[in-house]
């Protein structure tokens, strides 16, 4: 008899438990967000946690989402495409999300982007650049972030162009966003008549004295250079040992390595003059939201944001809650549509996604980008002119 | 451009070379592959960094410091890890890969996610013989691992202990036989091994700073390197090492620099092919 008070009991317990579980996360409304904790680029993983509590804390000091606080669930991805589609589908299953974000690696994203299309969930890419993330079309998938064609088109290209460069080498590492960018810098360079050469490194690869003998010999101009992570430091100071540097301007493509913390210590001297792309700058504020953003980051984190991907996902998840909150409900296809209509002032601008089909514009906005110079450690940027605080210094 | 592949290549080489041969020590003497090899050649980087730029040490002591304490760490792995798995290799094989995945995301948790570099011995490049520039710390690094790679050889042919390796190489239960305490021998080899990890990672890492993840670049190639030699054989390793810093920058320089690791992967599968047992097979260590 005592043992069958006790099954029963037991058995009370655990159903309560359960039950209670399901109503404390019920308290909350959830958002996924999927990027690189480990690997080679775990260096955004750090990022996105700091943008996340940031965003955090300015989303429920506000109300929340659909009056309950809203809630993070971080998934690691390792930039590598089969843990990314396992890892979306991890939160979507299993942490019951109600939207995805994230991503900086286009080939994790690539991978993402089907698992959303499939599960019907919205999924706004945060930095990952590949055009395909978004020209597939997909119904569920938004980009609030840099693509491929855009930062070359409105950027890069106009950059080398108003430098009046004659002569550009094209680097890339074999990545989908490497090659991807690549390939739009090329057509860009061609239609503004400009002389390049090009060649492909590996991702992984430390050593690129081989490389760079080879660049020396074209004598460029510029170098645009498409790596990402601790590679880029590797080129920046084997470009300075052999000479192709000062000579060449490096330009780094994605932005976030030159502005790590160990940047100075891993290039030395070498790093000096080195351009990058950015979109985010103490001097070139767009918005009262940049600097809250950057005055609470100080606050939370007692130092200067460096990394503008903290400041991508600050704003999706400013995105995501807008949405929730104007869709009214946690439905797809009405968080869908509320995201189409979208018309948010956030740290980078005015969000609004294209809705034209066709082409990588639809669902996709393309916050402004800066091409930044250091000049003796400190940051110059040189364009848009408009934003410029400083010119070129060879 | 041939000049300047070359000297890559053989620099690149005597650092592959480096590197894999704490690999080949420990599966020739004690037929363990340590999957972890590549996060212990990491943590001396990260040690070397430690002492000489959060303490303010000078870049030897510092560098002497890192070795030694991977090779207790070396020491205290084969003790607890590796010694209850005798006679079970595959065992060894697991143990060694979780810790490697386990030391990695130690390093993320307490290094962080950045490169980290230690202070370079000597800055600046040499113009070589007026046809290129060359960084003088990998020239530095050059002369430091052909030292240590012939200061290895060195205890090998001539000392008691490298004699004692040798003998336990060839024959294990013959050493035995004549009283060589193997169980003493597989710890200072394993340590020795990891030493040799360490001093790789001391000398590479003021040219390529240290990252949570880069062990297993570092481990791949050793492996390649130790397979394509021979496994176990030490000679094996150096002209390995060697061939691999060849073709990867010959071919970067005139096939194609997108495929520069395919490379070493091409030769290995050719030498396999024609040589299963590696260009030196098993014949000495």
């Amino acid at each position: 008899m005592r043992r069958k008070y006790f099954t029963v009991t037991a058995w009370i317990a655990l159903l309560m438990l359960v039950f209670a579980g399901t109503v404390l996360a019920a308290d909350t409304i959830k958002v996924g967000v999927v990027g690189p904790r480990t690997g080679p680029a775990a260096a955004t993983g750090k990022s996105f946690e700091e943008g996340i509590k940031l965003a955090l804390d300015y989303v429920n000091a506000q109300g929340g989402v659909l009056g309950k606080p809203l809630e993070v669930v971080f998934e690691d991805t390792a930039g590598a495409p089969d843990k990314a589609a396992s890892g979306f589908e991890r939160l979507v299953i299993r942490n019951n999300v109600v939207m995805v974000l994230g991503e900086s690696h286009s080939s994790a994203a690539l991978a993402q982007i089907e698992v959303a299309n499939r599960l019907k969930i919205p999924f706004i890419v945060a930095e990952a650049w590949a055009d395909p993330i978004t020209a597939k079309n997909y119904k569920y998938v938004f980009r609030a972030g840099p693509s491929n064609s855009g930062v070359v088109n409105e950027t890069v290209a106009k950059w080398v162009m108003h430098e009046n460069f004659k002569k550009a080498f094209i680097v890339a590492e074999n990545t989908d966003w490497g090659l991807g960018i690549a390939e739009s810098t090329k057509a860009a360079l061609d239609k503004a008549g400009v002389e390049y050469d090009f060649l492909i490194t590996e991702r992984q690869s430390q050593d690129h004295y081989t490389e760079l003998a080879r660049i020396k010999a074209f004598d460029p101009d510029v170098v645009l250079a498409y790596i990402y992570g601790s590679g880029l430091h590797f080129f920046v100071a084997q470009a300075g040992e052999t000479r192709l540097t000062p000579k060449a301007i490096i330009l780094d493509g994605a932005g976030p390595p030159s502005l790590w913390p160990d940047y100075w210590k891993n290039v030395g001297d070498y790093g000096d003059k080195e351009c990058f792309v950015s979109s985010m700058h103490e001097k070139v504020e767009l918005t009262e939201l940049a600097t809250y953003f950057r005055e609470a980051y100080v606050k939370a984190f007692d130092q200067q944001p460096t990394d503008y991907k903290s400041r991508s996902i600050f704003d999706a998840v400013l995105i995501a809650a807008d949405a929730i909150n104007r869709a009214g409900s946690t439905d797809a296809d009405r968080l869908v549509d509320a995201l189409r209509a979208t018309e948010l002032l956030v740290t980078r601008g005015t969000v609004k996604f294209g809705t034209t089909l066709g082409g990588p514009e639809y669902h996709h906005w393309m916050p402004p980008m800066l091409i930044v110079q250091w000049q003796n450690q400190e940051q110059v940027v040189l364009y848009p002119t408009e934003g410029a605080t400083g010119k070129l210094s060879r | 451009m041939f000049p300047l592949a070359v000297t890559n290549g053989l620099v690149m080489g005597v650092i592959y070379a480096l590197a894999a041969l704490g690999v080949s020590l420990v599966v020739g003497i004690m037929r363990v592959i340590n999957f972890a090899h590549g996060e212990l050649f990491i943590l001396a980087g990260y040690f070397s960094y430690l002492f000489a730029i959060t303490l303010g040490w000078h870049f030897l002591p510092a560098m002497i410091m890192a070795v030694l304490l991977v090779f207790c760490l070396g020491l205290l792995i084969e003790s607890t890890l590796i010694r209850p798995t005798y006679g079970h290799e595959m065992y060894s094989l697991i143990l060694t890969f979780i810790l490697s995945i386990v030391l990695q995301n130690a390093y993320l948790l307490i290094f962080g996610p950045y490169p980290q570099k230690p202070p370079a011995w000597i800055s600046g490049s040499t113009h070589v013989l007026g046809l290129f520039y060359y960084g003088n710390q990998r020239l530095a690094a050059l002369l430091a691992g052909t030292l240590i790679i012939a200061a290895v050889f060195s205890v090998l042919k001539f000392t008691w202990f490298g004699k004692i390796l040798r003998a336990a190489s060839q024959d294990r239960e013959m050493a035995q036989f004549n009283g060589v305490n193997t169980t003493r021998l597989n710890m200072l080899s394993f340590g020795l091994g990891c030493a040799l990890a360490g001093t790789a990672g001391v000398i590479l890492a003021p040219v390529f700073p240290v990252t949570p993840s880069a062990g297993v670049h570092v481990a791949l190639t050793a492996f390649v390197i130790v397979v394509l030699g021979g496994m176990g054989s030490m000679w094996g390793c150096v002209i390995g090492g060697l061939i691999l810093g060849l073709v990867e920058n010959l071919g970067a320089a005139f096939v194609s620099t997108g495929y520069k690791h395919i490379f070493g992967f091409m030769i290995l599968i050719l030498v396999l092919l024609i040589r299963p047992a590696g260009l030196f097979g098993r014949k000495e260590i």
